[in-house]
This record gives C-alpha cells, sequence and structure tokens, in this order.
C-alpha cells in the first residue's frame, strides 16, 4: 500500500517538477530572449527612428536651404540614408523612404516657392508617426515577452502550490496509513503480548491487513497455544511431584511443606496449630490376606473418607506406606480430638467395601501433638510417639501427647 | 558565442600574464587618412569613428590599446600575420576575409557610393580607389579602369587634378567626401550601389590565434551598443546613426 502510494506520489511529484522545470526554461528563455535579441532589436529600431527624424530633417533642408550646394548635400544625406540596407528591412520604412527620396529628388531642381509645402508636410508627419511606431514598438514586443514571462512564473507559482498541497496529502495519507496499518496494530500487540497469560483465553486479535503484522499476529497464537501446553506439562509434572499417586493426597514431602508454611503462619499470628499422625491398624494383614490390590483399594477408600470429612483448612498426606500425617491450624489438641473421633466415626459407619461388596472392618490408630508454639520436625516426632503408645495400648484409638515429655494421654 | 565570466576572465589571465609581468596592451591597426571613421585631427592626434570606437571597446574589456596607424591594403595581411591583435577598420565581412582573420560581429552595414560627373554611369570612366577595400576588388573584377591609391586624400587629389574622373568609396567616406570643400566645386553626382559585393555587414578583424579575445570583442561590441557609448561616438562624427 505504501509503496503503491509512495509510486503515485513520486510519479506526480516528478511530473509537476518536470513542468515546473519547463516553466523555469520557459522564463529563462524569455530572458536570454529579452537581453540577446529584444534589447539589441530595441535598440536598432530607436535608431532606425532616429535615421527617419534625420530623413525628415534632411528633407526639411532640400526644400528650405537658401542654396543649391546646402540642397544638393541634405539630398545626399537623404539618399545615402534611404538606400541603407537598415531602412530596407521594414516595408514601411522601405515604402516611405523610397517616397520621400523620390519626393524630394523632383523637387531639388526647382526654386524653394514652387514646391507644394503641404504636400511634404503630409509626408514628413507620416515620418514622424512612423518614427513614432518604431520607438515603442521595442517596448511594445518587450511588454509581450514579459506578459509570457509573468504568465509563466504565474504558471509556475500555482504548480507550486500545487506540488505542496500534494505533499501535504502524501504526508497526511502516509500518516493515516501508518497509524492505521502499522502502529495501531503495533499497539494492539502490545497490548496483547503484555496481558498474555497460559491460563487465559487468547485476547481477540483482529487479523491485520499487513502480511508482517499478521504473520506476527499469527505467531503471537502459535506462542500462545505453546504456552498452554507447557502450562498444562508443568501442572501435571507439579501434580506428579507433590501428590502421592495411589491416593490422591499430597505426598511426604509436599506435605511437610504445607505443614512448615501452617506452622509458620500459626507461630506468626500465635494461633493454636495441632498435628497428628495415624496409622491404619493391622494393614499387613489385611495385603497378606486379601492382596495388595485390596490393601491398595483400603488405602484409598480411608484417603477418600478423609478429605471427604476433614475441613477444607485441614491438611493431610501419605506419610509412607499405610501412615497418614495431618496438620489442623487453628486447632486446639481437644479440637483436634474431637475431629479423630468424628473420622473414626465415618470409619467405622462406612468400611472399605471388598471386591465381593462385603465390608471389611478397618481401624485406625493416632498420635496427636500439640504444635503451639513449636517447631514441626519435634511435634511430629511427638506425635510419633503418641501414635506407637496408641498401638502399644491396642490399637484403634487416638493418643494426645502429653505437653512436656515423651509420654502421651490415651484417647478412647 | 557568450562565454561564463569565469572562462572570460580565465582567458583574460592567460592572455595577460605569460612571460610578462606589465599588462599588455593590444596592438590594434588603425587607418589615418580616412575620415570620418579613422583620421588625424589638427592637434595631430588619432581620432574618428573606428578609434573611438575602438578605446571604447578596450574600456570595456578592461585593457589598454594602442592604436597603430596602417594602411587599408595591409590590414587583412597583418592581422593575419599577428602583427595586430585587432584591427579598427570598418570592413565589409566577405569569404576571403573570413578566411584568413577572425571577423567580430557586425557593428554596422555599410553599402557604397560612386562619385562622377552628372551623366557618367558607374565604371565608364577611370574610378579611383583605395587598394585592399572590397570597392577596389569589385572595380577590378568588373573590369572598371581603375587607379588604386593608399590613402582616401590620393583619391582627391587624384580628382582634382583630373588623374581619375570618378571615385568609389564606402558610405561613411563618402559622406565626408560629399562635404569636401575641395571637391565641392567639381560638381560630382553621386550613385549609391547596393550590389553585395559593395554593401553589407561591417566588422572587426581580429587576430586568428587569439579566438577567446575574439570573443570578449564581440561580448564589448554588444556591451558599447547597449549602454550608448556607440551611438554618442555616432553622433560625434556621423551625420546618421550607423546600424
Amino acid at each position: 500500500m505504501l509503496a503503491v502510494l509512495g509510486s503515485v506520489f513520486a510519479l506526480v511529484a516528478v511530473s509537476l517538477v518536470l513542468l515546473l522545470a519547463v516553466d523555469q526554461r520557459l522564463v529563462t528563455d524569455v530572458v536570454a530572449r529579452l537581453h540577446d535579441e529584444m534589447v539589441p532589436w530595441t535598440l536598432e529600431r530607436q535608431r532606425l527612428a532616429r535615421n527617419l527624424e534625420e530623413l525628415r530633417l534632411g528633407g526639411q533642408r532640400v526644400l528650405t536651404a537658401p542654396d543649391v550646394t546646402a540642397r544638393d548635400d541634405a539630398l545626399f544625406l537623404v539618399r545615402v540614408l534611404a538606400a541603407h540596407p537598415s531602412m530596407g528591412e521594414d516595408p514601411r520604412t522601405a515604402a516611405l523612404a523610397a517616397e520621400v527620396e523620390s519626393f524630394l529628388a523632383q523637387r531639388s531642381t526647382t526654386s524653394p516657392g514652387a514646391v507644394d509645402i503641404k504636400a511634404w508636410e503630409a509626408i514628413s508627419a507620416r515620418l514622424r508617426l512612423l518614427a513614432d511606431d518604431l520607438s515603442v514598438e521595442g517596448g511594445q514586443r518587450v511588454s509581450t515577452e514579459l506578459d509570457r514571462m509573468t504568465e509563466a512564473v504565474e504558471q509556475t507559482r500555482y504548480k507550486l502550490v500545487l506540488n505542496l498541497v500534494l505533499v501535504g496529502v502524501f504526508l497526511a495519507s502516509a500518516l493515516f496509513i501508518l497509524r492505521h496499518y502499522l502502529i495501531q496494530p503495533l499497539q494492539r500487540i502490545h497490548r496483547v503480548l503484555s496481558s498474555l497469560d497460559a491460563r487465559e483465553p487468547l485476547p481477540d486479535m483482529s487479523s491485520a491487513p499487513m502480511a508482517e503484522i499478521h504473520a506476527v499476529e499469527e505467531a503471537i497464537v502459535r506462542f500462545h497455544a505453546t504456552l498452554r501446553e507447557n502450562e498444562d506439562v508443568r501442572l501435571k509434572l507439579e501434580c506428579l511431584a507433590t501428590t502421592d499417586s495411589l491416593t490422591g493426597l499430597p505426598n511426604r514431602r509436599h506435605f511437610l511443606g504445607q505443614a512448615a508454611e501452617e506452622m509458620a503462619r500459626a507461630l506468626r499470628y500465635g494461633r493454636p496449630i495441632t498435628v497428628g499422625i495415624a496409622d491404619l491398624d493391622h494393614f499387613k494383614q489385611v495385603n497378606d490376606r486379601f492382596g495388595h490390590a485390596v490393601g491398595d483399594h483400603v488405602l484409598q477408600s480411608f484417603a477418600n473418607l478423609v478429605a471427604e470429612t476433614l475441613r477444607q483448612t485441614d491438611r493431610v498426606g501419605r506419610y509412607g506406606g499405610e501412615e497418614f500425617a495431618f496438620i489442623f491450624p487453628e486447632t486446639t489438641p481437644a479440637e483436634a480430638l474431637r475431629l479423630i473421633g468424628r473420622l473414626r466415626q465415618r470409619l467405622a459407619e462406612t468400611p472399605p467395601r471388598l471386591p465381593d461388596g462385603s465390608a471389611l472392618p478397618v481401624t485406625v490408630s493416632f498420635g496427636l501433638a500439640d504444635a503451639t508454639g513449636r517447631d514441626l520436625e519435634g511435634s511430629l516426632a511427638q506425635a510419633d510417639i503418641a501414635l506407637y503408645q496408641a498401638k502399644g495400648s491396642g490399637r484403634d484409638r487416638c493418643v494426645l501427647a502429653s505437653p512436656d515429655s515423651s509420654t502421651a494421654v490415651p484417647q478412647p | 558565442m557568450n562565454f561564463p565570466r569565469w572562462v572570460v576572465a580565465l582567458a583574460l589571465l592567460v592572455y595577460l600574464l605569460p612571460g610578462q609581468a606589465a599588462e599588455k596592451v593590444l596592438r590594434v591597426a588603425v587607418l589615418n587618412h580616412s575620415p570620418p571613421m579613422s583620421y588625424t585631427d589638427e592637434a595631430g592626434r588619432l581620432t574618428g569613428f573606428n578609434v573611438e570606437v575602438m578605446y571604447a571597446l578596450c574600456e570595456a574589456m578592461g585593457v589598454k590599446c594602442e592604436p597603430v596607424p596602417v594602411t587599408l591594403e595591409r590590414v587583412v595581411d597583418a592581422v593575419a600575420a599577428g602583427e595586430f591583435d585587432f584591427a579598427a577598420v570598418s570592413l565589409l565581412s566577405t569569404p576571403e576575409r573570413r578566411a584568413r582573420v577572425l571577423m567580430s560581429k557586425p557593428y554596422y552595414r555599410s553599402i557604397s557610393v560612386w562619385f562622377a560627373r552628372p551623366g557618367i554611369a558607374p565604371g565608364e570612366v577611370s574610378t579611383g580607389v583605395v587598394r585592399g577595400g572590397v570597392q577596389a576588388r569589385y572595380a577590378q573584377a568588373h573590369g572598371w579602369k581603375t587607379t588604386q591609391f593608399e590613402r582616401r586624400d590620393e583619391i582627391i587629389t587624384a580628382l582634382l587634378s583630373g588623374t581619375v574622373e570618378a571615385a568609389l568609396l564606402p558610405m561613411a567616406t563618402a559622406v565626408a567626401l560629399r562635404q569636401d570643400p575641395l571637391i565641392r566645386p567639381l560638381g560630382l553626382a553621386s550613385t549609391l550601389l547596393r550590389d553585395p559585393q559593395l554593401a553589407g555587414d561591417v566588422c572587426l578583424s581580429v587576430n586568428p590565434r587569439t579566438p577567446e579575445l575574439h570573443a570578449r570583442l564581440n561580448d564589448a561590441i554588444d556591451r558599447i551598443k547597449r549602454d550608448g557609448r556607440f551611438d554618442r561616438i555616432n553622433s560625434r562624427f556621423i551625420p546618421f546613426r550607423l546600424q
């Protein structure tokens, strides 16, 4: 588009410049003609007018001189003037000079008194008029040439203005096209790139007419698609890295990370927090008796039950084998015990189902520890001790570690 | 032909500088016996239309000129040989002259005048002419009985003594001769001849080896015809306008 516009403009501008050059040449030619032809011609015309006047005065002497000698001298001068090549160049001067010479030649032999003065005065008047005409002819020609020059200069002025207008129109068009086809699409691309997010749909991008801009837009669409794919892969990898594949619960490392954050928050705000560890009772026998598939099913059922039963703010992760770890933010040990009690109750009410549909009663031992104002590792170790005490006390129970020692308080 | 100013300036430099520190003075051939064009006045000073035009041209060219009297017969030979830079002598532009010297642009046009007793046609009697002029060549070419003289005043003497009965002279010289008090009593009648061999463009002649001087001289002729110097000189010596 710009190339076409530029070409058209260049063509028109060059044409106008050529026209200007033609006008300028015309002016130059007129000036040269004025200098080389008109001025010399005008001066020659004035000299010719002067010679006509000399012719007239000579004729006057021929007719009025008192003696023959003077009349002969005057007539000789008249004849020289009449015969001069310059007098013959113009038909008017040639005819009049010949008439004057003839008139005077006839009268030169007669006495002055016999001359027809009226006839001479008529010729004399024509000589004066012709001299006047010749005197101004040069000026008239110069005026004509100057008029042509003025016209050419005027034309040049119009063409110059036209050229300037054309340049203005071209610049305005170029600016408009630049803005419409380049700057605005680039601004749109800038906005799209600034807000590009793999998790958000790609903002609408109207198809730009310029191939280069369109190519950039297409590249942005492909780039966004690639970002989305990468984000999906990243999310999958993150999920794989943080989730236990069997139960869908956070794995041990991820749980520890979440727990550390909760511990830090509780410590920062001086809020109560409780940690716990659970272990399925007699899980080895389940595996041995019903096989690993049933064991896995039991683990999944327990995990689902935990996820359904606990609050959204509670965290749970598979700690290892049949062990699960808990952290209860904003929760005192007493409240945690109530939660665990509800969980154990629901487990008792909805035991895992075997493939044949029969229920497989499962119990879980819990160890809880108050982690308020403590570190995670120590709190988990205390919960672990409490768990062992729960196991040692007959399983299917929850033991709360005592706050000041390694002893624990068993809970029914 | 108009040369750019810098070319003229360079030519002037080249023309004036070589081999001499002093400003060069142009040697100009002039006649000293042909009033009103070129003659020696009562004070012994060279003057006349052509002499004054020469001074005006040299002034317009910004150079000094030294007029050197010469006979008409020698003008073309001497200028062609380089004895003179140019000649301020009115020469009709003929092919023979143009072949030997550079002829300037015409500065006026002339015709020829034949003087004899009334009733005698040109060529019928012994005619006095100036040697080297187109009139001498014309009379010879037409088989006229002629006597050639080096100077115009010798023709007057010959006319008075009866050695010749007629004279053939160029226009401006004829006007002066017509008014010569010595000639008047003879009662000579004049016949104006406009034959192309006896009339036409009158030019100055320039050394053929100095085309740059030729260009400057042409330029100077234009200038003095534009600025009035030519016409003022014209009025001093000729009773009508030369053109």
